[in-house]
C-alpha cells in the first residue's frame, strides 16, 4: 500500500493512465459530438461493439455472482464458500459497468429511467432492463457486508448484519431467479431477428444458450480475478480453491457443445459448417477457443492443480464467450446487413476505460476490504463457515 | 382489423417520378434533393431496378416487431392501422431497427439528441379523411390508399385479371401481414424485397419470454424446495453424528 502522497510510477499505471485519457477524449466524442462522429454505428449496423462487448459480454462474464452463491447458500457447496465474496464483487463491479456504458450506448442516455414507469410486458428488452436493475440492487446488498463491517458504530453495524443475515437467504433466491431470467433474455433480444441472424447462432434454443454459456464464463472470470490478486497483491489464496471452481467449468462447457452440435443437426445448418465464409470460420474460432482447447486443458490435472496455467485455460474460455457474443451480434447479423462493421477507436477506448475502472476499484476493493480467500471475515454470523479455513 | 387503412403500390404503374418521394419532404418539412436510400429525411424513397421502380416505406405491419420490441412502448400500431412513434417515451436504445425485420427505422446518427424516424402512414391527415400525402401525390395512381380489405380485394383482382403479374401480394403474409402491399410483374426478390417471415414476428420473442409471474413462482419454489433439501440434509446429518462437511449449517443463532 502505497502512504506517500504522490503515487509510484509502474508500467501499469502508466498504461491505465493512457487508457483513462484515451477513455476521457473518446467520452468527451461520444457526449459532445454524438454518435456519428465517435462511433461507426449505422442504420444497417444499429448495435454494434457497445452492445456486444459491452452489455452482451459484460453481463455474461459477471455471472460467477450469482452462481457461486446458488451453489453455497441453495445447494450446499460449502466448499466454494472462500470464493463466494470475490465472486460477488466481480460480478457486482461488472454490473456496473454493464449500466455505465449504457449511458454511452443509449441514445437518450438521461432517459434510462423511462422503463421503471413505461412498461411494454412484451419487450424482451423491457425484461432484461427490470432484471439487470433489480439483479445489481441485489448485487450491492449481497455483497454490502464488506462495506458495513469496516463501520466503527458497533451498535449499528450489528444491527445491519443481522438484518442482512436474516434476508440473505431470500436475496440469494431472488438474485438466482433474475440472473437465470435476464442471462437467457439477453439471447432472447436475438429471436426477433429471424431472417436477420446468420443460421449457424440463430435458434429458438438462444435463451438457453446463452444462460449455458453465461455460468461457465462467469466462473472462469471468477478464477482469473483470484489469480491476478494472488500475482499482483500477494494475496495468499490456496490454489486448490481455484482448481475446485475449474471442476465445473469443463462439464458445463461440454454440455454446451454438445447442446449446439445437436440443435444445428436438428435445424440442418450442418451445411453451413463447412463453407468458405467469414461467418464459417467466427464460429470454429468461437468453438474452439470456448469447447476444444478448454476441454483438452482442463480435464488434465497438471493444468487444474498450475494456477498460472489455469489462469491461461480460463482467459482462452474467456476469448470464446466473447466470440460466441460478438459472432451473434456482429458476424452473424453482418451478410444480412449489408454493411462491413469496424468499431471506431473510439468505441475501444471508451469500453477498455469503463473495464479498467471496474479492475482499479476491484483492486483497492480488495486491498482495503476483506474480500479475499485469505482474509476470511469472521464475524459471528459467519464464524462456522469460515472456521476451517 | 379489416376496416383499418392501407396502401397499394402497382410496381407495373409506377413510372419514376418521384412525387410521393416529394410529397413527403414537403409535408415534414424536410431539404427537397432526392436521396438514394431511406434515411431520417426521407420516410419513402423510389429505387430503380433495371426498368421497375420500387417504392420503399414502412410496412405498417399487423402485428409489428418494433412494437413489441420497443421496452417503453414507444412505437405503437393504431387502431386505424399506422404504426407510429412517440419521441417522448423513447430511450435510443434502437432495438426497433434491430427488430424491423424490414429494415426500415433510421436513426438520427449526426443528432446530439437523436430519435428514430420512419414513416407513420400519414396518421393525422388520415384521421381528417385525407389520404397519405404519397398516395395523394402520385400522378398515375401507382399507390392507392383504402381499407385493408378494399385494398387486398383491388390487388387480388388485379394479379387475378392480368397474367403479366407475380401471383403474389407482397405484404399478405410477409410478417405476419402488414398495411402496405405490392403488387408486381417482376419476381419481388429481383426487385430487393427480402423474403421476410411468415409469422406475426413478436410471436417469435413471446414463447421465449412466457409468462413471467409463472415463471418467478415456479423458480421460486424450485428455488426454495433445493434449499429445504440442502438444509435437511445438513439437519440429518447433524443428528445422525457425522460431521456435517460439505453442507450449510446456517442457523447458528
Amino acid at each position: 500500500m502505497t502512504t506517500n502522497w504522490l503515487p509510484k510510477i509502474t508500467l501499469w499505471r502508466v498504461i491505465a493512465t493512457l487508457i483513462f485519457i484515451s477513455g476521457i477524449t473518446a467520452t468527451y466524442m461520444r457526449f459532445a459530438l454524438g454518435f456519428a462522429r465517435s462511433t461507426n454505428l449505422s442504420d444497417p449496423q444499429p448495435w454494434g461493439l457497445w452492445v456486444g462487448l459491452g452489455t452482451l459480454c459484460g453481463v455474461g462474464l459477471s455471472a460467477g455472482g450469482f452462481a457461486i452463491a446458488a451453489a453455497v447458500y441453495l445447494l450446499g457447496f460449502e466448499r466454494y464458500r472462500p470464493v463466494l465474496r470475490t465472486a460477488v464483487l466481480v460480478s457486482f463491479l461488472g454490473y456496473s459497468t454493464v449500466v455505465t456504458g449504457m449511458l454511452y450506448e443509449l441514445g437518450l442516455p438521461w432517459r434510462l429511467w423511462h422503463p421503471i414507469v413505461m412498461w411494454n410486458r412484451h419487450s424482451v428488452l423491457f425484461e432484461v432492463s427490470w432484471c439487470v436493475m433489480l439483479y445489481t440492487t441485489v448485487l450491492a446488498l449481497e455483497f454490502s457486508p464488506a462495506l458495513v463491517e469496516k463501520i466503527p458504530w458497533v451498535r449499528l453495524r450489528d444491527l445491519y448484519l443481522k438484518w442482512h443475515h436474516e434476508i440473505l437467504i431470500a436475496l440469494v433466491m431472488i438474485g438466482t431467479l433474475l440472473s437465470s431470467m435476464h442471462q437467457s433474455f439477453l439471447g432472447g433480444l436475438y429471436l426477433i431477428t429471424k431472417g436477420k441472424l446468420h443460421p449457424l447462432w440463430y435458434t429458438p434454443y438462444l435463451t438457453t444458450e446463452f444462460y449455458l454459456s453465461a455460468i461457465p464464463a462467469g466462473l472462469a472470470v471468477t478464477i482469473m480475478a483470484l489469480y491476478l490478486s494472488m500475482r499482483s497483491l500477494n494475496a495468499k489464496v490456496d490454489p486448490a480453491i481455484l482448481a475446485e471452481v475449474s471442476k465445473v467449468i469443463a462439464p458445463l462447457l461440454a454440455l454446451w457443445g454438445l447442446f449446439r452440435a445437436v440443435d444445428l443437426i436438428t435445424r440442418d445448418a450442418v451445411s453451413y459448417l463447412f463453407q468458405w465464409r467469414e461467418e464459417t470460420l467466427s464460429f470454429w474460432l468461437e468453438m474452439g477457443l470456448f469447447v476444444f482447447v478448454p476441454l483438452l486443458l482442463l480435464t488434465r490435472d497438471k493444468i487444474r492443480n498450475n494456477p498460472q496455467s489455469l489462469y491461461w485455460t480460463c482467459a482462452i474460455v474467456v476469448m470464446g464467450f466473447m466470440t460466441n457474443r460478438l459472432n451473434v451480434s456482429i458476424t452473424g447479423l453482418q451478410a444480412s446487413s449489408g454493411v462491413y462493421y469496424i468499431p471506431k477507436w473510439q468505441e475501444f477506448a471508451a469500453t477498455l476505460a469503463v473495464l479498467t475502472a471496474a479492475v482499479v476499484a476491484f483492486r483497492y476493493a480488495v486491498i482495503y476490504l476483506d474480500i479475499l480467500p485469505k482474509n476470511p471475515p469472521r464475524q459471528r454470523w459467519l464464524a462456522n463457515a469460515t472456521a476451517e479455513a | 382489423m379489416e376496416n383499418t387503412r392501407a396502401i397499394l403500390v402497382d410496381i407495373t404503374k409506377c413510372i419514376g417520378c418521384r412525387s410521393c418521394e416529394q410529397a413527403c419532404k414537403q409535408l415534414h418539412g424536410f431539404p427537397q434533393q432526392t436521396e438514394l436510400k431511406l434515411s431520417p429525411t426521407a420516410f419513402t424513397i423510389v429505387e430503380e431496378h433495371g426498368d421497375r421502380f420500387v417504392r420503399r416505406m414502412c410496412m405498417h405491419c399487423q402485428d409489428p416487431a418494433c412494437a413489441s420490441a420497443c421496452l417503453v412502448g414507444a412505437l405503437h400500431k393504431t387502431a386505424d392501422g399506422p404504426v407510429t412513434y412517440d419521441a417522448s417515451k423513447c430511450i435510443g436504445c434502437r432495438y426497433c431497427i434491430v427488430a424491423c425485420p424490414f429494415s426500415v427505422p433510421r436513426y438520427e446518427w449526426a443528432k446530439l439528441v437523436p430519435y428514430v424516424k420512419k414513416c407513420d402512414m400519414c396518421a393525422e391527415r388520415q384521421l381528417k379523411g385525407q389520404q397519405p400525402a404519397c398516395v395523394e401525390a402520385c400522378p398515375v395512381q401507382a399507390s392507392i390508399s383504402g381499407t385493408r380489405e378494399e385494398i387486398l380485394i383491388e390487388a387480388e383482382r388485379r394479379i387475378l385479371n392480368d397474367p403479366k403479374y407475380v401471383h403474389h401480394i407482397y405484404g399478405s403474409d410477409e410478417a405476419g401481414g402488414t398495411s402496405v402491399f405490392f403488387i408486381s410483374d417482376v419476381p419481388f426478390e429481383k426487385l430487393g424485397f427480402v423474403a421476410a417471415p411468415k409469422q406475426p414476428m413478436p410471436v417469435l420473442t413471446a414463447n421465449a419470454l412466457g409468462d413471467t409471474p409463472t415463471v418467478i413462482l415456479m423458480g421460486g419454489a424450485l428455488l426454495s424446495g433445493l434449499y429445504w433439501i440442502t438444509q435437511r440434509r445438513a439437519e440429518v446429518a447433524l443428528a445422525e453424528g457425522h460431521s456435517p462437511q460439505g453442507l450449510t449449517k446456517e442457523r447458528q443463532d
